[in-house]
């Protein structure tokens, strides 16, 4: 067994959500999940359009409630104390847009400032936002008129303008260009070297197989697997990614079953 | 809910619309210019139709005879600059009727006991009334008459040995006892009230809709869930954007009635004698701003918690447009000559009560009664919105864009059949 070197920054537990629709009644899109993402970490969830990776990162972010089991972000519990959560939480997502109207500059000075920012040092929080995503050219432009690239970079910087201890960020390659994705994928390296617990959603193998330092896959509400890389190759036999996904998902096709042990360190409800 | 999260999130919304073309001309500039440019423009059409008409020669037949005595009037009306006898018309009824033709002027023997008197004559004028022509053609022949039968009359008075003051058997005379102050705050009591509600409405429906619909259609919606700040202290601030919002459109549209009025109104007035003096005493002014806060605080709720469930602007718009008819009924029910006036009983409608309220404040009346019984049913209603507003928030399936962008069905489904 792991011995775990960090307080969770983020602890989820047999977390559950299900929603109700007139022709097909209850719909579980979130069914039991566990695990624990800690500072200086980047845990990927894994899996396909539905797995039910959104609904989980929005139950993380508030957004969405639970339907049953517990999560926490810094200790702070995501029913309880939502505004806590919040301010402790940067969340980036493809439905996230930012502000039209407003300069690159003030969409960065609000977001800190909502997000409870000292207002003392928000100015210098701001600059040294602007110098280190290269935005100062642009800093004074309408965020309508700037390009998809600097648009990007805008968007990562206000997901961090309070710099919060844990990120999330889903699915945040998608419509993006190589040169932008892969701008990205360093963004997430640096964030991860700043000692921030990062949840990294996608779909992409290969993204996470280069950015994930441990990897849980998701398949129709269920988590299927969690561990490092090279726990989950071991643990099927396969090398890449995506062979050892597809073992997972044809393994429990048709079945309730999880893989034994593919849970690693977390500590499963029940047992 | 926290004010400085209010704060932070009111300037916000305040900076973002500035900057949006729709907001900055619905909510500031047509409140500034819209009804003095559209009063000048009714002034300035209807004294170019009156300046038409009046320039027109008026196309008269004259048949029949006059008493020896008379026969100058004929000669006296073919004389008149605007006024032309024509000789030779067939059939002028028709003509009338056609348009060819203003009036025709009937001279014939006097009747009856006034037959005996010498000179004495009569006088048909057959005109077409739904023609300004044909009537202005009737008002110059008459007016020419009437100027015939005063000299013809003083002539037979000095004839008889009448002086002067003998021939006055009884004068009339009037007298208009309203002041210009009077006559002022009747017609800027219906105005102002009407004007002020309309625009404050109009002030309060783009922001509303802008800040709810377009957040969503803008994908902002889900960005400003997940930022730090409390979701009440979110409602509150927009609520608070779209009312300052209304606020301000009132304002700018009182003050620039105000300002243009007197200029626009006064030439139409002048004619009538009547003169206006715009001056409102500082109690009714605070009412009115009372008056247009509370009309804010309502416009505000309610569209923002019928906009909020629409997916795009256009939906929001639509959504909102009902809102916008039921603010017409108070205007209908408490407008000028409507004998519905503010009291304990009509202060608990709401909109008509403030509407009232307005018209009353204008007109140097406090029916202090009615506006403390106003002021609690707005309050209710405004409450009882926000927190229908908190409540709908407080459901996720309103952020996943749920319930076909209605909220009919949001009532339906989640209200009163599930809760």
């Amino acid at each position: 067994m792991t011995t775990q070197l960090h307080t969770p920054a983020v602890r989820v537990r047999d977390l559950r959500k299900t929603f109700y629709e007139e022709e097909r009644g209850e719909i579980a899109a979130v069914d039991g999940i566990s695990f624990d993402a800690v500072p200086g970490e980047v845990f990927g969830l894994l899996g396909a359009n539905g797995a039910g990776k959104t609904t989980t990162l929005r139950m993380l972010s508030t957004v969405l409630r639970p339907t049953g089991g517990s999560a926490s972000v810094m200790g702070h519990d995501v029913v309880d104390e939502g505004g806590k959560v919040r301010q402790n939480l940067g969340f980036y997502s493809a439905s996230t847009a930012l502000y039209p109207r407003l300069t690159a500059r003030e969409t960065l000075e609000f977001f800190a400032r909502i997000n409870g920012y000292p207002e003392d040092r928000v100015q210098a929080r701001v600059d040294q936002l602007v110098d280190r995503f290269g935005i100062r050219e642009y800093e004074h432009g309408r965020v309508e008129k700037l390009s998809s690239g600097m648009k990007q970079k805008v968007s990562i910087a206000r997901t961090i303008a309070h710099d919060p201890p844990v990120l999330i960020f889903d699915e945040p390659t998608v419509g993006l260009d190589v040169m932008n994705a892969i701008e990205m994928v360093r963004v997430i390296d640096d964030l991860k070297a700043d000692g921030k617990a990062v949840l990294y959603s996608s779909h992409i193998m290969s993204e996470v197989e280069k950015l994930c330092d441990r990897i849980g896959i998701l398949h129709r509400g269920r988590l299927l697997a969690l561990g490092t890389l090279d726990e989950l190759r071991k643990k099927t036999g396969e090398h890449y990614l995506e062979e050892i996904f597809v073992k997972f998902v044809t393994e429990v096709s048709g079945s309730d079953a999880v893989v034994p042990g593919a849970f690693g360190q977390i500590d499963r409800p029940g047992s | 809910m926290n004010w400085r999260e209010i704060g932070i999130l009111y300037r916000h919304e305040l900076r973002s619309a500035l900057r949006e073309r729709t907001i900055v001309v619905n909510g500031i500039l047509i409140p500034i210019f819209l009804y003095p440019v559209m009063l000048w423009g009714m002034f300035t059409a209807v004294t170019f139709v009156q300046g038409l008409n009046e320039g027109f020669t008026s196309r008269v037949v004259v048949e029949g005879q006059l008493p020896a005595l008379n026969t100058e009037l004929r000669d006296s009306l073919a004389t008149l600059p605007d006024l032309r006898i024509e000789d030779d018309v067939a059939e002028p009824r028709a003509a009338i009727a056609e348009g060819r033709l203003d009036a025709i002027v009937t001279f014939s023997p006097a009747q009856g006991d006034v037959g005996v008197l010498p000179g004495n004559f009569r006088v048909d004028i057959a005109y077409d009334g739904s023609e300004t022509r044909s009537v202005n053609a009737r008002d110059r022949v008459e007016s020419a008459v009437d100027r015939w039968r005063s000299g013809w009359l003083e002539e037979m008075g000095d004839d008889l040995g009448l002086d002067v003051e003998d021939r006055a058997v009884f004068a009339l005379t009037s007298e208009n006892v309203s002041t210009a102050r009077d006559v002022s705050e009747q017609v800027l009591g219906y105005m102002l009230s009407v004007f002020l509600i309309i625009m404050v409405a109009v002030g309060c429906f783009i922001p509303a809709v802008d800040t709810t619909a377009g957040e969503r259609e803008r994908s902002t919606w889900e960005t400003l869930m997940t930022v730090g700040a409390d979701r009440g202290s979110i409602v509150v601030a927009k609520y608070l954007y779209v009312a300052t919002l209304g606020i301000v459109a009132g304002a700018l549209n009182v003050i620039a009635l105000m300002v243009s009025i007197g200029a626009v109104l006064e030439p139409l007035l002048g004619e009538s004698g009547a003169s206006l003096e715009v001056a409102l005493s500082p109690m009714a002014a605070l009412v009115m701003v009372g008056a247009a806060s509370l009309l804010a605080l309502t416009f505000a709720a309610a569209m923002m918690v019928f906009a909020s469930f629409a997916r795009s602007f256009k939906d929001g718009q639509a959504m909102v447009s009902p809102v916008m008819w039921l603010i017409f009924l108070p205007i209908l029910l408490g407008g000028e000559g409507s004998d519905v006036n503010l009291s304990v009983n009509t202060a608990v409608v709401p909109l008509l009560n403030v509407s009232m309220m307005i018209r009353d404040a204008i007109r140097g009346v406090f029916v202090w009664e009615g506006i403390a019984i106003t002021l609690g049913v707005s309050i209710v209603l405004v409450t009882v919105l926000l927190l229908l507003a908190r409540r709908i928030l407080s459901f996720e399936e309103f952020l996943t864009g749920s319930f076909d962008g209605s909220f009919w069905r949001f009532a339906k489904d989640r209200l009163l059949t599930r809760g």
